[in-house]
């Protein structure tokens, strides 16, 4: 037995269109090793947010399964950990009611729930605004919270559609250093889905390179770079023309 | 104008706006009551009594002890009948908005009994409950139970399907629980809207669920409009006024409470 948290295994997914079935997903096959980040890449319509929902368990796969730990996926479970692009945050409860949220469905005593959410919050840093709604928070700091809410039940699995999408150039080179400090001290799986070559190649040990028509795995590229990694150093743009040219094929 | 100029001045001019419009309103106010008691001056008094008559009336129906009985009379149809209509037009608006086995269910049954009006329930009423307190409540139940459901539903069927997702990723198994600690606070908003709306509509349908007999606010409005009375019906008609001026900004209040996060 190898040391594969998730495993993507023959994931094929079509839906009905107009002029018969359209084939989103083609025999999807890749693992993502034990603590390892492993990013997904690919232009639009190349089906990797199917492939987040079925990985998710958020929807089936046609044919094919997704197995975390050795069990299959079969529904969104607190094993495994989503976060969003859009945040969905729960705008009724403040930073700290959302980071609570999750650990409110386990048994755990007022303190150690109490230890958990301050935890959670100094690894984001969100000390400061614990008190705060989502509506007051910038882009930024709500998906700071949503990965906070996610971590707070210690999933094995940590899966990321676009988190850093909506956000500023800035504020996402900030949050690409925080996720990266955030992995090496939970040690957690992630896979982090993008469309941005340059984020992949900044974050992942390995990146899944997708091509559309119908969405396939073109190539999986080890990232051999030591971290933090720098945009204009000459190995990282031989990564990132590599990881471009094999989407353009 | 410039977002700067507009921080710069902004406070000024709201509250200037603000002043300006209750100095308006008093403006208003007073032209209306003017233009009233010149009418009154130019019309018999059973046509129409002047506000200051008005307000002797008014007055002399409060010392009687008449208005205080007649307000505690429609206040007895008015609570229950809120309380009862509210309950069950949120329960059942959560369930079929939230359960499509309860949507598909109730569908057809919405379509052919919303049309309804509370007022043509009078038949029931009546042989359900004899003309009673009863009978009066259950014709504001019915007001208050649609405006709920409606509220209800629109309000659960809006709630992002992605909110459930992320609550069953966070461990969540029971519908029960999705309800409580999801569904309910996330239509929240739209639900209070329905019980806010249904407190001042239910209020105003004291009159009519008070006409076929049964003592209150609505019953002294319909036996002084008969005895061509205008003087009565114009005090109890400004009760009702000043009740539901009471009534909407307490809920008002308690509203802006409980969707602080807004």
């Amino acid at each position: 037995m190898t040391d594969s948290r998730v495993v993507v295994d023959g994931v094929s997914k079509s839906f009905e269109g107009e002029n018969g079935p359209v084939r989103a997903l083609d025999a999807v096959d890749f693992e993502v090793r034990d603590g390892e980040l492993v990013c997904i890449v690919g232009p639009s319509g190349c089906g990797k947010t199917t492939l987040f929902r079925i990985i998710g368990g958020l929807d089936s796969p046609t044919t094919g399964q997704v197995t975390l730990s050795g069990s299959p996926v079969t529904g969104p479970t607190p094993d495994l950990g989503i976060v969003f692009q859009e945040y969905h945050l729960f705008p009724w409860r403040t930073v700290r009611g959302n980071v609570a949220f999750g650990l409110e469905q386990l048994e755990l005593d007022g303190d150690a729930r109490e230890r958990r959410i301050a935890e959670m919050l100094r690894l984001v840093g969100l000390e400061g605004t614990a008190d705060s709604y989502p509506s007051q928070l910038s882009g930024g700091m709500k998906q700071r919270v949503a990965i906070a809410r996610s971590l707070a039940v210690d999933p094995e699995f940590l899966l990321m559609d676009e988190p850093f999408g909506s956000v500023d150039a800035q504020t996402r080179s900030m949050l690409h250093g925080e996720l990266l400090d955030v992995w090496h001290e939970t040690g957690k799986t992630i896979l982090f889905v993008t469309h941005d070559v340059e984020e992949a190649v900044t974050l992942a040990d390995r990146i899944v390179v997708m091509t559309p028509g119908p969405g396939r795995v073109r190539e999986i590229v080890d990232v051999d770079l030591p971290r933090p990694r720098s945009r204009t150093d000459g190995a990282f743009v031989e990564y990132r023309e590599r990881v471009r040219s094999l989407i353009r094929e | 104008m410039s977002a700067e100029l507009e921080t710069e001045f902004g406070d000024r001019f709201t509250g200037d706006t603000s002043l300006r419009r209750v100095l308006l309103g008093v403006v208003g106010l007073a032209g209306f009551l003017l233009v009233w008691q010149v009418g009154s001056l130019l019309n018999p008094n059973y046509v129409l009594p002047g506000p200051i008559a008005v307000i002797e009336v008014f007055i002399a129906e409060v010392q009687s002890g008449e208005m205080v009985t007649a307000l505690g009379q429609s206040v007895r149809h008015w609570l229950p009948g809120t309380v009862v209509g509210t309950t069950l037009g949120i329960a059942l608006g959560v369930t079929t908005a939230y359960s499509s086995v309860a949507d598909d269910l109730a569908a057809p049954l919405v379509r052919v009994l919303r049309p309804v009006p509370p007022l043509a329930l009078i038949g029931f009423a009546i042989a359900w409950f004899e003309i009673s307190t009863a009978s009066a409540a259950f014709i504001v139940a019915a007001g208050a139970f649609w405006i709920n459901y409606y509220a209800a539903y629109g309000g659960v069927d809006a709630v992002p399907e992605a909110f459930l997702d992320v609550s069953r990723s966070l461990g969540v198994t029971s519908h029960l629980t999705l309800v409580r600690r999801v569904v309910l606070p996330a239509a929240a908003p739209q639900i209070i809207t329905g019980i806010r709306t249904g407190i001042g509509r239910c209020w105003m349908l004291i009159i009519a669920a008070e006409t076929f007999g049964v003592p209150g606010i609505g019953q002294r409005i319909w036996t002084a409009s008969t005895n061509i009375a205008v003087d009565v019906v114009i005090s109890y008609i400004l009760l009702m006024s000043l009740v539901y001026i009471v009534l909407d900004t307490g809920v008002e209040a308690v509203q802006r409470r409980v969707v602080a996060w807004r």
